[in-house]
């Protein structure tokens, strides 16, 4: 296409593409005197980041969509609503925009940082809801894709019989038939919950309908259907987080997405379950000592954190 | 930020111009600036680095939508017709094959497995090279080393695909 740039000057094109990359950089004086050295400079720089976005771009090829283990029979249903989960929030700086592609797609992707949720309007009639801690990658070629990177997401979709929305979450796919559904991706698990509409988990393997009222959740390559309230569904928008029989660590990664501050729990109260509506309006000292006790537990703080144990450190 | 925004636009326009903007320079900063003016507040810790990162960004959506537009018209002049994309199948099957290529060239960089551990939490993980060398116990160099090494090898990795 243009007549090729010498390695060495590709060789420092990288450099930079490097540096840049790193939150910290902040030699943009420097930058611009290595462009200004030389006027094949900024193409060199823009080639590098070309060929590093179509790299980086095939490791988001979605996988071959495996379930290590067949579904539990539906006799394993049980009725409980597991909401949230995730690592521990990393309080970034700035809610951080960048764009990275190939040129045939124009994917972009937008994260919060831990406590801040931020409402993405794709198109009218359809949008998401980003909770903190979170990251969906979006393409604005595609209008009526996501994917939800990490944390927490309610989407709020115009149904449009002849382009489904699809949402991928990791290797599995979401596709809406008409809806408001709330998934949430964490390291150990995937959960959806629908409030309106139907949604199509992995339409095309294992082809789960969940109608409104219904969760699913993956974890250890098993599939299980619960039933949710409807008030539970994307309820962190709210301030209020709703549990039916949820795993303590899922609660406390969920206070910890909605207050912006890494909560964790002391390993004795890993096992235990919660069960009602914990209201997390509020700086985590004004939420953390009330909500503690309705989970069995204290909270002490510690350095930049929190913690819930079942009894205070001394 | 709008202070800082004024005391600094000479800056950003000289960045602007050698990262190739030309005359459109002042058209680029001016669009930043209002996609900046107009966004929900929100605590910013570094407004001189955010801004020449948010002026950095437009030049890559720039370059990005040049890009997309040569290749279809090329497409159209070289068809005739509307191009078609490869069927959706097809493209996921060859982009497999392809990060396969890219895990195996990751792999064998060494010393092994730090190269590639590096450039994973670098560059896929989001993590900082001060923050890695931290965690690894190597110093700065030896990150910016192993990363300039995989981005190496990764370019002549795409070089071969760009040829396929």
């Amino acid at each position: 296409m243009t007549s090729p740039l010498p390695p060495e000057m590709m060789e420092a094109a990288r450099g930079w593409a490097i540096a840049l990359r790193d939150p910290a950089f902040d030699d943009w004086d420097g930058f611009t005197g290595w462009l200004e050295a030389d006027t094949r400079h900024a193409a060199a720089y823009d080639a590098a980041c070309d060929t590093d976005a179509a790299v980086v771009a095939l490791f988001s090829t979605p996988a071959p969509i495996a379930m290590p283990e067949p579904r539990p029979a539906p006799s394993r249903f049980s009725r409980r609503w597991v909401a949230g989960g995730g690592a521990v929030a990393a309080a970034l700086a700035l809610a951080f925009v960048y764009t990275g592609s190939d040129p045939a797609s124009a994917p972009y992707t937008i994260a919060t940082r831990a406590g801040v949720s931020q409402t993405i309007d794709l198109e009218p009639g359809t949008q998401i809801v980003l909770n903190g801690d979170s990251r969906v990658t979006l393409d604005r070629e595609r209008p009526r894709y996501a994917s939800l990177d990490r944390g927490e997401a309610l989407f709020v979709v115009r149904h449009d019989d002849a382009r489904p929305f699809i949402v991928d979450v990791g290797a599995a796919k979401l596709v809406d038939l008409g809806t408001v559904f709330n998934v949430a991706r964490t390291d150990e698990a995937t959960r959806v919950a629908v409030s309106e509409g139907v949604v199509m988990y992995n339409p095309d393997s294992d082809a789960v309908r969940l109608e409104a009222g219904k969760s699913l959740e993956v974890a250890d390559g098993r599939l299980t259907v619960r039933s949710v309230s409807l008030d539970a569904v994307g309820s962190w928008r709210e301030g209020t987080l709703v549990y039916d029989n949820a795993l303590l660590p899922q609660v406390v990664s969920d206070l910890s997405r909605s207050l912006g501050v890494a909560v964790t729990l002391s390993p004795d109260l890993r096992a235990r379950r919660f069960t009602g509506t914990l209201a997390v309006k509020g700086s985590p000292a004004d939420v953390l000592p009330r909500v503690a006790p309705l989970l069995g537990g204290v909270a002490s703080s510690n350095d930049g954190g929190w913690t819930v144990s079942s009894r205070a450190r001394p | 930020m709008e202070s800082i925004f004024l005391e600094h636009r000479e800056r950003l326009l000289r960045f602007l111009r050698a990262r190739g903007a030309g005359d459109d320079a002042e058209d680029v900063l001016h669009d930043v600036w209002q996609r900046i003016a107009n966004a929900p507040d929100g605590p910013i810790a570094e407004p001189l680095s955010y801004l020449f990162r948010a002026t950095e960004n437009a030049m890559r959506d720039r370059h990005r939508a040049a890009h997309a537009r040569v290749n279809r018209e090329t497409n159209w002049a070289d068809s005739g017709h509307a191009p078609e994309p490869p069927p959706g199948g097809e493209r996921v099957l060859i982009a497999r094959e392809r990060l396969a290529q890219v895990n195996a060239a990751l792999a064998a960089l060494t010393p092994a497995p730090r190269v590639e551990t590096i450039f994973r939490r670098f560059r896929l993980e989001g993590m900082g090279q001060a923050e890695i060398a931290r965690d690894l116990g190597v110093s700065l160099s030896t990150v910016e080393k192993d990363l300039q090494k995989a981005y190496r090898a990764l370019a002549e990795l795409q070089e071969r695909f760009d040829a396929e």
